[in-house]
């Protein structure tokens, strides 16, 4: 199909297709603005309401600017608690997640890959089971997991987090599906043939055109422990080991607006308490932006191209 | 499967290609003796690859799944109940409106996430312009990053119409107070929006990634044919993201069986008027933690879990979760 | 040919060694659920088994942001004893993650801390308890572990919420018992005279709401709405007769008076249903507050702070809790946290010097501690210390008055009545319905609650 004539054919239609295409473009410019309003607006809510003070959130306009000194007093109030305690928290966070993260790309894609690629017995056994277990409320699993640490003696070590964050049965699935709908047997059968091991094929086949989806379940595994709030509060015992989230409940409960006998000597305040937000959920956007760039690596990568 | 698919697919390599008329038997032999020995090969392989994941699966979900199945039969003593537990919690005065509660809540939210993160990741895919397509996907997820904790205070102020930054639209709904926009009747609407607002994000992006496996090949073909956007969308784009949509849909099934972010985070927030007890989940939570009755809370949750398996059969069967083309 | 079913033994054996695995963790598993095997060692003379002590160890000890302060004095005091500060977030806000974690140690049967705060004060109801197969997580205290002359120091009804059948199982922080805080410069400009019964506190809403509409004289909009209003009635609402019994009769004389009390309060908009708290009652209400019946902490909390309605110096003081005509004054109470010893604990004697100094020395409790001690003689030099401050108009002698007279009718149940109050009464008010007409929903709401809970309701 050569230029020309798709022109051509273009031009013929210009003026039945110029009106849809208008208002096509209209009702799909107003879908995006109206759900980028719907998304951000809070958002943009919590990064003014960091630099006021607490009269200023209620009193002034919800968009109004507050001061360089409100949030400067606000940054100074959130790291003055408890010595620093947030730099603690950020630090932990970050290694446990990263630590589950790399745990779960190596367990979690060979085992998507197999499940869609390979041939085994028990291959649909695996696939239901793990659907059953991610179905099973979380709260029914926390006492039997923190058993069994307990019987190997890990409650309190890190381990007894990052085990339990490296069992991902959403990621599995996630690649299994990437892998079942997007790579082509016949690609893998034609590099056996080829001459390629198992582990050839898998390596040097399969993983480079998976970029995208481990892109994804590494961006959702660290979303996930990062987010994590129950697992590492039943844990871990010592509050120097908390993570973000469990340390933000101690901040919440410091904040006189939630708990009223919270007062002395350096009570957070909730514009404070809008800086603990932030500062919780930036290293998740700069790693979602970070991994935005693999995502957009489709299949145009080219694999069955001849 | 989709009849352009597997033109692309002929044209590769593949073992299942007739043989020519000159091939003599033996070498037909041992291609397949080859062919056989690789299936074994990459058998085997498939359970290397996957016992890693087996082993992790058995410690934290087989074995945790099995022992609460065994408390929810059995008492406090570890003596067999039978279905004691059950009926305990049936009987259990927030049962049944608990049920009410998530069942509204899931209608809700169930169709609400699929149909627009459906119709969001099109229209992000369909934008020509990376930069605007990368920033919308951007800006869609960037409440996804808040998690429980967090927002506590931003629900706080966003549902409460004196204060908050859509408090014409809240007005303009009638409310006036924060008490009353979280007034029992609102909850289902007002946890779908929370839940919506949070989790979309993360689903646009995986079926932007998925819509991004779809050959660019097969979209040109058909809008050179003449299809119009919404035509490709349900012909073409739909049928190859089925996978995809339906795991989508088991896991909003799950994770709206399984309520408790939401409710827990207003029930802070609102100091207790938004109860600690909305949903089966927080139930299930309170037996265990705040009654001391963990066969109870694992007879709950066992409960949920049934129930989220027959729906999410659903989704398997109709998306074909478990083919393999 | 190469069948397709000889696969090699290796992967075979390799799922078999997972289900073998599988059966020892299960079996592991339910033999630590199901023992009730306790590495306890002597029956101690303290009323309780106690542990194998270790003299000298470190002892941990759980406390919250706010309460940091009291670890950090106590290290200072002593600095010989080593103790491990771990900070939680007190049990506020209903997370009732004291009770969670001290039930998952009791499953697994170690792993308690020696001391913990609690911001709740009805945690003894279940630490007194036993659970999981061990024995209660709360340490008794008055069978000698703590001195009885110290014990005998708290506050009359302030060890109150942490006695169980005669065992006293934790220690009181502080107080919160309501007096009626008011405005003095405004209560001369307008004219009126500090009232001291419920009938001419009524009296004065319909006044001040005849005459300066927009000013109130209370707020009826928080959680803790009934300990300040329905305790002070003497409300069966909440008579916790023991263990796990509770009688509930919210449809009685003394409820339905301050219901009614109440209702024409919020009708005549001298009472407020905005919480305290709410960003719509500092807009509304800053400056206009006549007079506000409360906790102790209310001074710190709302009346002296720069966040709330900072009522500037010299104007607040604190009148005697009101009392309904022809019968003495009763008060109510809004919280007050408790010091828990375990049971447990490797260290007794360091743990009792802690939970002791906590609550009764003055390095903390009289210097450092922002709320009303539960100590008398730490609770007389507090309040000296905020008269000479200058703020009050008075010498905050109903505070230490007020103390005496908290009502013992209304217990501390394992449950909170304030989150009951929260769902069954709030959304009524905000909907326009009157408390008068609720108190039979928020009694079945109470009674419902109780049960599920354990209680046997009468």
């Amino acid at each position: 199909m050569t230029a020309l004539t798709e022109r051509g054919s273009r031009r013929a239609g210009l003026s039945q297709g110029a009106v849809s295409r208008a208002t096509g473009r209209t009702f799909v410019g107003l879908v995006l603005v109206v759900f980028a309003l719907f998304f951000i607006i809070p958002i943009v809510w919590l990064l003014f309401a960091t630099t006021k003070t607490e009269q200023q959130l209620v009193g002034t306009n919800p968009f109004s600017l507050g001061s360089f000194q409100g949030l400067a007093a606000n940054w100074n109030s959130l790291v003055g608690f408890q010595s620093g305690a947030i730099a603690t928290w950020l630090g932990n966070s970050a290694f446990y997640a990263v630590a589950a993260l790399v745990l779960t790309l190596v367990v979690s894609i060979p085992a998507g890959y197999a499940l869609a690629l390979t041939e085994f017995r028990l291959r649909r056994l695996l696939l239901v089971v793990t659907l059953v277990v991610m179905l099973i409320p979380n709260t029914a699993l926390v006492l039997p997991i923190f058993l069994e640490i307990n019987v190997v003696g890990l409650i309190g070590s890190p381990l007894s987090v990052i085990l339990p964050f490296s069992f991902f049965p959403f990621g599995v699935y996630l690649a299994y599906i990437y892998f079942s709908t997007s790579i082509p047997r016949d690609l893998l059968a034609a590099a056996r043939i080829d001459g390629c091991s198992e582990f050839g094929v898998f390596a040097r086949i399969a993983l480079p055109l998976a970029a995208p989806v481990v892109a994804l379940v590494a961006f959702f595994s660290f979303v996930q422990n990062w987010n994590n709030y129950f697992l590492p509060f039943v844990m871990l015992p010592s509050s120097s080991q908390y993570p973000m989230q469990v340390g933000l409940t101690s901040l919440l409960a410091s904040t006189p607006a939630f708990n009223p006998s919270a007062l002395g000597t350096s009570p957070i305040q909730l514009p404070a308490l809008a800086l603990a937000t932030l500062v919780s959920v930036a290293p998740v956007i700069i790693v979602f932006l970070f991994s935005q760039r693999f995502l957009v690596t489709g299949m145009t990568a080219g694999s069955t191209k001849e | 499967m989709d009849t352009r698919s597997s033109n692309l697919k002929s044209s590769a390599l593949s073992v299942e290609q007739p043989v020519g008329a000159g091939t003599t038997r033996p070498v037909l032999r041992q291609a397949l003796r080859r062919k056989n020995h690789l299936d074994a090969n990459h058998g085997k392989m498939g359970y290397a690859f996957a016992s890693l994941y087996t082993l992790l699966l058995v410690a934290f979900g087989i074995v945790p799944t099995l022992y609460a199945i065994f408390l929810a039969f059995t008492s406090s003593s570890g003596s067999f109940a039978g279905v004691a537990n059950f009926v305990q919690i049936f009987q259990d005065y927030r049962f049944l409106p608990d049920v009410g509660h998530v069942a509204a809540f899931l209608a809700i939210w169930l169709v609400g996430l699929v149909i627009f993160v459906v119709l969001l990741a099109l229209i992000v895919h369909g934008i020509r312009a990376r930069w605007l397509s990368g920033t919308a996907r951007f800006l869609f997820y960037i409440p996804g990053a808040l998690a429980g904790a967090s927002s506590v205070m931003l629900w706080l102020f966003v549902l409460d119409p004196a204060v908050s930054p859509v408090s014409f639209l809240l007005r303009a709904m009638g409310l006036q107070t924060l008490v009353q926009t979280i007034s029992p009747q609102h909850l289902p609407i007002v946890f779908a929006v929370i839940a919506f607002w949070t989790g979309a994000g993360g689903w646009i992006v995986i079926m932007y990634g998925a819509l991004n496996n779809i050959s660019t090949e097969i979209m040109e073909a058909a809008r050179i044919d003449g299809a119009n956007a919404v035509q490709i969308a349900f012909s073409i784009q739909l049928p190859m993201m089925r996978k995809w949509i339906a795991y989508m849909g088991i896991m909003s099934l799950a994770a709206g069986t399984q309520l408790f972010v939401e409710p827990q985070l207003l029930s802070q927030a609102s100091n207790a008027v938004v109860g600690n007890d909305y949903s089966l989940n927080q139930l299930a939570y309170l037996y265990a933690f705040q009654q001391n009755n963990f066969n109870g809370s694992a007879a709950i949750s066992i409960v949920l879990l049934v129930a989220a398996l027959a729906l999410s059969a659903v989704f398997v069967a109709r998306g074909g979760l478990f083919e393999r083309d | 040919m190469v069948l397709l079913h000889s696969n090699p033994r290796r992967p075979q054996r390799l799922f078999r060694a997972a289900a073998i695995v599988t059966g020892t963790v299960l079996v592991s598993l339910l033999a630590t659920a199901c023992s009730a095997g306790s590495s306890t060692t002597s029956s101690g003379s303290y009323g309780f088994t106690e542990a194998k002590q270790v003299k000298n160890s470190a002892i941990t000890v759980w406390v919250d942001a706010t309460r940091l302060p009291a670890a950090q004095a106590f290290e200072k005091a002593y600095p010989s004893i080593k103790i491990n500060v771990v900070t939680y977030d007190g049990a506020a806000n209903g997370s009732n993650s004291f009770k969670t974690k001290m039930q998952l140690f009791d499953q697994a049967k170690k792993g308690w801390p020696d001391v913990v705060w609690s911001t709740q004060d009805n945690d003894s109801s279940w630490a007194s308890q036993a659970s999981g197969g061990t024995q209660p997580f709360a340490a008794v205290l008055n069978s000698g572990l703590v001195p009885s002359a110290t014990l005998a120091n708290f506050a009359k009804g302030a060890l109150d919420p942490c006695t169980v059948n005669g065992k006293v199982y934790c220690l009181r922080n502080d107080l919160a018992q309501n007096v009626l805080w008011y405005n003095k410069t405004l209560m001369d400009q307008f004219g009126y005279k500090v009232p001291t019964t419920w009938e001419q506190y009524e009296a004065l809403g319909a006044e001040v709401a005849k005459q300066h509409p927009g000013y109130i004289i209370g707020a009826a909009g928080d959680a803790w709405t009934p300990e300040i209003y329905m305790w002070a009635s003497k409300c069966q609402a909440n008579d916790v007769t023991g263990i796990r019994s509770v009688t509930v009769n919210t449809t009685s004389a003394n409820c339905v008076r301050m219901a009614k009390l109440l209702d024409a309060g919020i009708a005549n908009k001298s009472l407020t249903t905005d919480s305290v708290f709410s960003p719509s009652f500092l807009t509304a209400y800053t400056g206009k507050v006549l007079m506000m019946p409360g906790p102790a902490w209310y001074s710190g909390a709302i009346f002296d702070s720069k966040t709330s309605l900072n009522v500037p110096a010299g104007q607040i003081g604190a009148a005697p809790p009101l009392a309904w005509s022809g019968e003495s004054a009763v008060t109510g109470d809004v919280g007050g946290g408790t010091w828990f010893i375990s049971s447990h604990s490797a260290n007794l004697a360091a743990a009792e010097k802690f939970a002791t100094f906590v609550t009764t020395a003055d390095a903390y409790q009289v210097k450092l501690a922002p709320g009303l001690p539960a100590y008398a003689p730490a609770a007389k030099k507090w309040v000296a210390q905020q008269v000479a401050s200058k703020y009050f108009v008075d010498d905050l002698s109903a505070v230490t008055s007020s103390a005496a007279q908290i009502w013992s009718g209304w217990g501390s149940p394992s449950f909170s009545q304030e989150a009951i109050w929260a769902k069954t009464i709030t959304p009524g008010l905000t909907a326009g319905q009157t408390i008068e007409s609720l108190l039979p929903a928020w009694g079945t709401a109470i009674k419902n609650q109780a049960q599920v809970d354990g209680y046997t309701v009468k």
